[in-house]
């Protein structure tokens, strides 16, 4: 039987259960009763931003832009046939995504788990790559790259990520461009997959009322590769200054669209990249979330709307926070909020603000927990950064108001970013 | 290994002046949560008033005056969650209103949020903040704004503009075109006198479904509905029927260019089956074969097979009893994939249907049914559908009646679904189609 950690979080109600398969993959299963559904999620640290990386044998490769999210379609051709279809004929709903930093391909189903298990597990280790079907995805990918091309929420984000980042490969569409896909090929698609798809690169997550043994043990099984270690990834070195101020692209929209933000140069990981994390949707929420004096002024002037929004996105090799939405007017309403920022940083959050939207936090977090595909995706998540998901917990007893002050005079005392779209 | 899942019911708790109360117990959810639907007839005088109240009450109550001292609360009570919304189900407009919150043992100071909760939730709904026998001209005006805002910001999203314009084309004349948050010329009319007229119609006389969904005890549940119950009401019914039936004459084509790199080509069906009919989980799984999921006709033909679009796809609209077939395309690839999906829509009619196909849909709709169970939202929604057609269905029965069709049962509802309309989102300036063939 395959020899597992059992972790118990009282407070939470959850169990987490961990494993260590000897090829250094890392499997681990959240179990949640009363749940018929049950979501499984295989996934390698390896998204768009890996297009630069040394083999095993020394050799740096250069590869095309949107190739991760190519591998991605492709491992569901198998040589018996599509995945898609051998999932669907046992009712359960296979898909895949691709970020900047992870590749992830998962099913949810009510029934017959172990079957759907195993054969996740089987097809992403077992890739069947044809020139025959390569080719034939061009078409489908690039319809989806046509799809994001209109998509103006989607365009005002990469256009703020160009103003971001000089360097880093973040900048860049996830799928690729319809011309960088042309150059994609079988024999660069498998340079990748055996690059990234190793064992000690990978992880398994399990949310659902199943039981640690079985999957465990189905774990144990059906790994078959030895470790190979992990690949080295390349990144450009990224200066600490902005690529460019402002960018502006027009769309059919009905109204302005604006989207700000700022590049954290500090780079971390484990439970402290968790806790800066937290700390900065703490102060965003504090200087424009729904409660802030700034969020409802411009809402009353008729600047914002309900649209408004603000995130963080947090990895190893990279971090920025983003806010924006629509807005009657771009430069009027960046340049209130740059104030409210300024303003900010020089007085430091109050207490009681940020004990009570330290509450609220924490509600958030409790809420994810009733969703298994939520879960999944953040245990993996966190795995790769080095940090467990369920540490949020510690991370909301311990931060405090003095260390979230000094995670606001570090950062926001950073130049922003502006990227708007406005209507054709 | 598993543990046995509990059925999911809705227990009836009262019924009282055209509101039934229902309770949805599961101890499972880390959230307790209240829905609230208003129900009224979808027409076009009342539908944007109907669409702009959730936004209006969500800005401030006698006890909590403004937008920000609300959220202040709700921040303080761990990020507990009151807000609502508007839509259409067929024929009908909800005016729907909902308040979750964490469960208390996870608050880890014995705090009473459910009832706090409530309070805030019966708050803005019961107590308006009023001048000049109207909402507070300023906030409305705002509101108004925001709501013609949203209506013109429908063009944003691609996909689902050319889906609505689809129907809004297919249905010119009925009363199902009408958006569900109605029509930006009448928005501009509104005054907060008019709307706060309508607003106290849809509190006292608007049929009225509660659900309460968590780990919610029966003190609690009836002080709750003790309170909502206080509420003066005088029950008229607004909700009618809605026209499913419709023999098509022509179909018709309609083309419509815009700045766009892709072309967004809808097909709109009449299906001609009500959801109330025999016929109803046969057309259920027709749609799944034809393109409800990955192993769908369409998925399968226009996107695996042909490699025209990302995706290929069918929505049934149940009350209305349309079917919508969507799919992003190249415009010059518009010919090759009408063809195609047509060829999909006469198999279904001719029966070229495999035990495989119907197999597959029937287990995607069953696990379907049962990750419904899953989500508090989910759950209350399947409930809200059953009671709006009069139909008991649980999750159970509605299972056994899905299991029970044969392709036979398919192949008959096949004959009456017709083709209505053809709505294309033409691309202004054609670029090459980056297809090899």
């Amino acid at each position: 039987m395959a020899d597992y950690r059992t972790i118990n979080y009282d407070r939470l109600g959850e169990t987490l259960y961990e494993y260590d398969h000897p090829s250094g993959l890392k499997a681990f299963l959240v179990r949640k009763p009363g749940y018929n559904k049950k979501t499984a999620l295989f996934a390698t640290d390896y998204g768009s931003i890996d297009n630069v990386f040394k083999k095993s044998d020394g050799q740096v490769m250069h590869v095309p832009d949107g190739i991760a999210h190519f591998l991605e379609h492709k491992l569901f051709e198998q040589k018996e046939g599509n995945m898609l279809d051998r999932f669907s004929k046992l009712g359960s709903s296979p898909n895949a995504f691709t970020s900047f930093n992870q590749t992830a391909y998962y099913f949810s189903c009510t029934d017959l788990f172990e079957e759907n298990f195993r054969m996740l597990l089987d097809y992403v280790q077992n890739p069947w790559l044809t020139d025959e079907n390569v080719e034939k995805e061009k078409g489908i990918i690039a319809q989806e790259i046509r799809m994001y091309e209109d998509d103006p929420d989607w365009r005002l984000y990469f256009n703020l990520l160009g103003c971001l980042y000089v360097n880093h490969p973040i900048k860049i569409d996830i799928a690729g461009t319809v011309e960088s896909i042309q150059r994609i090929n079988k024999e660069l698609l498998y340079e990748c997959y055996n690059a990234f798809y190793t064992p000690g690169n990978m992880v398994v997550v399990v949310a659902g009322d199943v039981d640690p043994d079985r999957v465990f043990t189905i774990v144990d099984n059906m790994i078959k590769s030895k470790d190979k270690g992990r690949p080295e990834k390349h990144y450009p070195d990224e200066p600490e200054t902005l690529n460019a101020e402002y960018r502006e692209q027009k769309l059919q929209v009905s109204m302005p669209l604006f989207s700000m933000g700022i590049k954290d140069p500090v780079r971390l990981s484990g439970y402290e990249l968790l806790k800066r994390r937290t700390a900065i949707g703490i102060i965003l929420a504090a200087i424009m979330g729904r409660s802030s004096e700034l969020f409802n002024r411009m809402y009353y002037e008729g600047l914002i709307n309900d649209s408004f929004q603000f995130d963080v996105s947090m990895d190893q090799s990279y971090g920025f926070v983003n806010w924006g939405g629509q807005t009657t007017d771009p430069e009027k309403a960046a340049q209130e909020i740059r104030s409210e920022i300024t303003a900010t940083v020089e007085r430091g959050l109050d207490e009681a603000v940020f004990e009570r939207l330290k509450k609220a936090h924490t509600g958030v977090f409790i809420r994810t927990l009733n969703s298994t595909d939520i879960i999944a995706r953040e245990v993996m998540d966190c795995y790769f950064n080095r940090t467990n998901y369920f540490d949020l917990c510690r991370v909301f007893d311990e931060l405090d108001v003095n260390y979230t002050n000094s995670v606001l005079r570090d950062l926001f005392a950073r130049k922003t970013a502006l990227s708007v779209i406005k209507p054709v | 290994m598993e543990t046995a899942a509990r059925k999911t019911t809705a227990e009836k708790l009262a019924e009282k002046n055209g509101i039934t109360f229902y309770r949805i117990n599961s101890e499972k959810f880390k959230t307790n949560r209240v829905d609230i639907f208003f129900l009224d007839r979808l027409e076009r005088e009342r539908a944007s008033a109907n669409a702009i109240l959730p936004s209006v009450l969500k800005r401030g109550c006698s006890k909590f005056q403004t937008q920000r001292e609300l959220e202040i609360r709700m921040e303080e009570l761990y990020g507990a969650v009151v807000d609502g919304g508007c839509n259409k189900k067929g024929e009908t407009q909800i005016v729907s209103f909902h308040m979750s919150h964490i469960a208390d043992k996870y608050t880890g100071k014995g705090d009473k949020l459910f009832d706090k909760c409530s309070q805030l939730l019966m708050c803005i709904l019961q107590n308006p903040v009023v001048e000049d026998g109207g909402f507070k001209a300023s906030v409305f005006r705002q509101e108004r704004d925001n709501l013609v805002d949203y209506i013109r910001s429908r063009i944003n999203d691609k996909m689902r503009f050319s889906f609505l314009r689809c129907i809004e084309e297919m249905c010119r004349g009925e009363a199902f075109a009408i958006p569900d948050e109605g029509y930006e010329s009448d928005a501009l009319l509104l005054t907060p006198q008019k709307t706060y007229e309508i607003y106290q119609q849809m509190i006292s006389s608007y049929p009225c479904y509660v659900y309460m969904s968590g780990s919610i005890d029966d003190e609690s549940a009836y002080r709750f509905i003790e309170q909502f119950s206080q509420i003066p009401r005088t029950d008229t019914g607004r909700t009618g029927t809605c026209e499913v039936k419709k023999n098509v004459s022509e179909v018709r084509r309609v083309d419509e260019s815009m700045d766009v790199n892709q072309g967004k080509l809808c097909l709109g069906f009449r299906t001609n089956v009500e959801p109330t009919s025999p016929d109803y989980y046969p057309l259920v799984v027709y749609n799944g074969i034809l393109g409800g999921d990955v192993h769908s006709k369409l998925f399968q033909n226009v996107r695996e097979k042909a490699s025209l679009a990302y995706y290929a796809q069918s929505v049934l609209e149940k009350y209305k009893g349309l079917m919508i077939i969507m799919s992003g395309i190249e415009h010059a690839n518009r010919d090759k994939a009408e063809k195609i999906i047509l060829r999909q829509f006469e198999d279904m009619r001719e029966g070229n249907i495999t035990r495989e196909e119907l197999d597959a849909t029937k287990k995607s709709l069953m696990t379907g049914i049962k990750t419904m169970q899953d989500s508090q939202g989910a759950i209350v929604d399947f409930f809200l559908s059953q009671h709006l057609i009069g139909e008991g269905d649980d999750f159970e029965s509605m299972a056994r009646k899905i299991e029970a069709v044969t392709i036979d049962d398919v192949v008959r509802v096949a004959q009456n679904v017709q083709l209505d309309t053809i709505y294309f989102l033409k691309p202004d300036n054609p670029q090459p189609a980056h297809q090899d063939e």
